[in-house]
């Protein structure tokens, strides 16, 4: 348990298409992102931008009618588990890599008690000491506030949607897995709760010294409990970075636009200037030049033909062609 | 389990009220017979020289009510009838209380139906299973296949069918009747084994009949379970392939139960055309009797046993379901 090795994941050139009326149309295009060893990564992006998508990949477990067209994500220890197949990807998810679906609300199968699929858990994963583990899920219920061996002889319409999500999030890290992703872990909760289980899950991430993924759409969420961000848009990382600099000095403009979109916490509502426009949707993505321009103010004549490609500068990645020439925009003091 | 009581009261009231209803269908059908038999038989015992009272008495017997006296008079004395296990007697096997047939006739009845719903459901339901699984495989196909031309074809058809094929092309089994009667009745090898042959065609066609129904069912049912978020997160969790067939079968099965309880009270309605083809004498073949003969009272009288068994069948269907889905146990939302 003390054991700890944090894997490093490299997703590159990462395409994923679903199959609609009109073809297969990708939800990812070319997306290319690395999680340090031992860092938690948030994920950003409005909804439909691929973020789901992209942390399914992480498993190999993009649903029909989606499919990895390209690209790899290479996680240490495993390999290229767009590679895996059978039994070996099986082990790997749970056990390897821990994971809290979206809707973590709806993750319990409702004819079970939530201790019954504890057990096919550990069953399914050779655990040989399964009072132990049982100990490992009562204790992990108890530090984000729940009675863990009253949840444990619960089904799942006795609990709460918050107390759901809290069992989808010690079933993710019951096995010791080293890589964890979270899709929008605290949807269901309260800011006070929500607060706590994410404080719980960067505690554990240091004790356990875990490589972490966090996919949410709550800024603050990321601000609080992330140390990388990538931005998502219409598929595509549009900027990654050390998560101060990316929220204290944007560099994509619909990172600018996503930021100054927030209401400040204590400040003149007066002041959020919501984007405008709507982010596209998979076949509304245009098929050459910036997913952005539709809504960009820095909208150039290559933007309409050249889909720009990620650059590093620094620490930052950025996918943008107004970018590295000088910007001069008002840093926002609060999230540094 | 409070809400399991409640579940059954409720039951229980409704099937009472349906009870009601086709008890006093059957009082009005009898009642409104043209040419008012049971006047008729009570004046014509009065002709034959029996006093008002006996005669009262001997109609009264026939038909379960009163020939003379108010219409309301007539209806209660008539429920009264029934609530004591009197449902008259019949016309066409004088001397023999309608009661009495009808029990004889549903052990025909009730073994076939149960045999071979039970029968379809497990196969159908296994295979629906298997065939929303390998949707895409040959095997998948050809199963939804099968079930859609099964489901299709009308039982008497199926029972004409095997009849033809298992009697006359390939004749390895009787043609029709209970039992041969040339073995003495008991427990013993010739008369049991033979009473399982005669009952194979009956069992097979009602599997034959509803096994279609239950791939379709079953298929749709998983295919609804396999798009439930809680299959995707199990999977996420590596749960092994064995655990996670269990998990869809269960939950895929649930809503089939209702549809079972439906089935086997409609089947003993069902019966009618099977026995028919079959000469075996349960509780289809009593009411096609019934009806032949003019028998009103015997025909009350299955139509009421054949209720109750829709209503038995609903309730024990429903206990079943409490069983299985703990919501309905604890009174959880669904
Ligand atoms: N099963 C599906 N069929 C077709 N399109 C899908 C499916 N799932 C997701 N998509 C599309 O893929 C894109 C990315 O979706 P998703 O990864 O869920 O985004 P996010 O998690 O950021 O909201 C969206 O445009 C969405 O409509
Ligand atoms: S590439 Fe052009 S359109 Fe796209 S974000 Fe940059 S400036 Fe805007
Ligand atoms: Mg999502």
């Amino acid at each position: 348990m003390t054991e700890s090795f944090a894997p490093g994941v490299r997703v590159q050139d990462l395409t994923v298409v679903y199959r609609t009326p009109v073809g297969e149309l990708p939800a990812l295009a070319g997306v290319g992102l690395t999680l340090a060893p031992g860092t938690i990564t948030g994920i950003v992006g409005e909804s439909g931008s691929g973020k789901s998508t992209l942390a399914l990949s992480l498993l190999n477990a993009v649903q029909p009618p989606g499919r990895i067209s390209g690209g790899s994500v290479e996680i240490d220890g495993l390999g290229d588990v767009v590679r895996l197949t059978g039994d070996d990807l099986r082990r790997a998810r749970g056990r390897q890599v821990g994971y809290v679906f979206q809707a973590a609300q709806n993750s319990l199968n409702p004819l079970k008690t939530v201790g019954k699929q504890l057990l096919d858990l550990g069953r399914s994963h050779d655990v040989a000491d399964l009072p132990a583990l049982l100990r490992e899920a009562r204790a992990l219920l108890g530090r984000m506030g729940l009675d863990g061996g009253r949840v444990l002889d619960s089904y799942q319409h006795e609990l709460s949607g918050g107390m759901r999500q809290r069992v989808g999030i010690m079933l993710a890290l019951v096995l010791n897995a080293h890589l964890v992703v979270l899709d929008e872990p605290t949807t269901a909760l309260d800011m006070i709760t929500q607060a706590t289980i994410l404080r719980i899950v960067k505690e554990v991430h240091r004790e356990r010294g875990l490589t972490t993924l966090i996919v949410t759409h709550d800024i603050g969420v990321a601000a609080e409990v992330t140390d990388s961000l990538a931005v998502m848009y219409g598929g595509r990382v549009v900027e990654h970075g050390p998560t101060m600099d990316v929220l204290g000095s944007p560099r994509h403009p619909y990172t600018r636009g996503l930021i100054r979109a927030i209401p400040r916490l204590s400040g003149d509502i007066g002041e959020a200037t919501a984007l405008p426009g709507r982010p596209p949707t998979l076949g509304t993505i245009p098929a050459e030049g910036c997913v952005f321009r539709e809504r960009c103010p820095l909208r150039m004549a290559v933007c309409d033909t050249v889909d720009p490609a990620p650059a590093a500068y620094g620490e930052r990645t950025v996918a943008c062609h107004a970018v590295g020439r000088p910007v001069n925009l008002a840093v926002r003091k609060e999230y540094v | 389990m409070n809400t399991v009581i409640r579940r059954l009261t409720g039951h229980l009231a409704r099937g009472i009220a349906m009870i009601w209803v086709v008890t006093t269908i059957s009082f009005v059908i009898i009642r409104n017979i043209p040419g008012d038999p049971v006047r008729g038989q009570y004046e014509k015992l009065i002709e034959q020289g029996m006093g008002p009272d006996q005669a009262e008495r001997a109609t009264a017997a026939l038909y379960g009510f009163l020939p003379t006296g108010s219409l309301w008079d007539q209806y209660t004395g008539y429920l009264n009838g029934l609530i004591h296990g009197d449902l008259g007697q019949s016309l066409s096997t004088p001397g023999t209380g309608v009661a009495t047939l009808i029990g004889s006739a549903a052990k025909w009845t009730v073994l076939p139906v149960l045999g071979g719903t039970l029968l379809s459901f497990l196969l159908g339901v296994t295979l629906g299973v298997y065939a929303a699984i390998k949707r895409s495989g040959k095997l998948g196909d050809a199963l939804a296949i099968s079930g859609s031309l099964l489901h299709g074809v009308p039982q008497y058809v199926i029972g004409l069918l095997v009849t033809a094929i298992f009697t006359t092309l390939w004749p390895i089994l009787p043609a029709g009747g209970p039992v041969d009667i040339s073995f003495e009745p008991g427990f013993n090898a010739a008369y049991i084994v033979s009473l399982v042959q005669h009952a194979t065609l009956p069992v097979l066609t009602y599997a034959l009949a509803s096994y279609g129904g239950w791939i379709l069912a079953m298929k749709s049912s998983v295919a609804t379970v396999l798009g439930d978020d809680f299959i995707l997160a199990a999977e996420l969790r590596g749960l092994k392939r064995s655990v996670l067939f269990r998990y869809i079968a269960r939950n895929a099965i649930l809503p089939l139960f209702t549809i079972l309880a439906l089935s086997l009270g409609m089947l003993f309605g069902g019966a009618i055309f099977i026995e028919t083809i079959f000469n075996y004498p349960g509780l289809g073949l009593l009411l096609v009797n019934s009806i032949g003969a003019r028998d009103y009272a015997l025909m009350g009288g299955t139509f009421l046993v054949i209720t109750v068994a829709i209503v038995v069948a609903n309730i024990a269907a429903d206990l079943l379901y409490a069983v299985i889905d703990p919501r309905v146990r604890t009174g959880g939302a669904a």
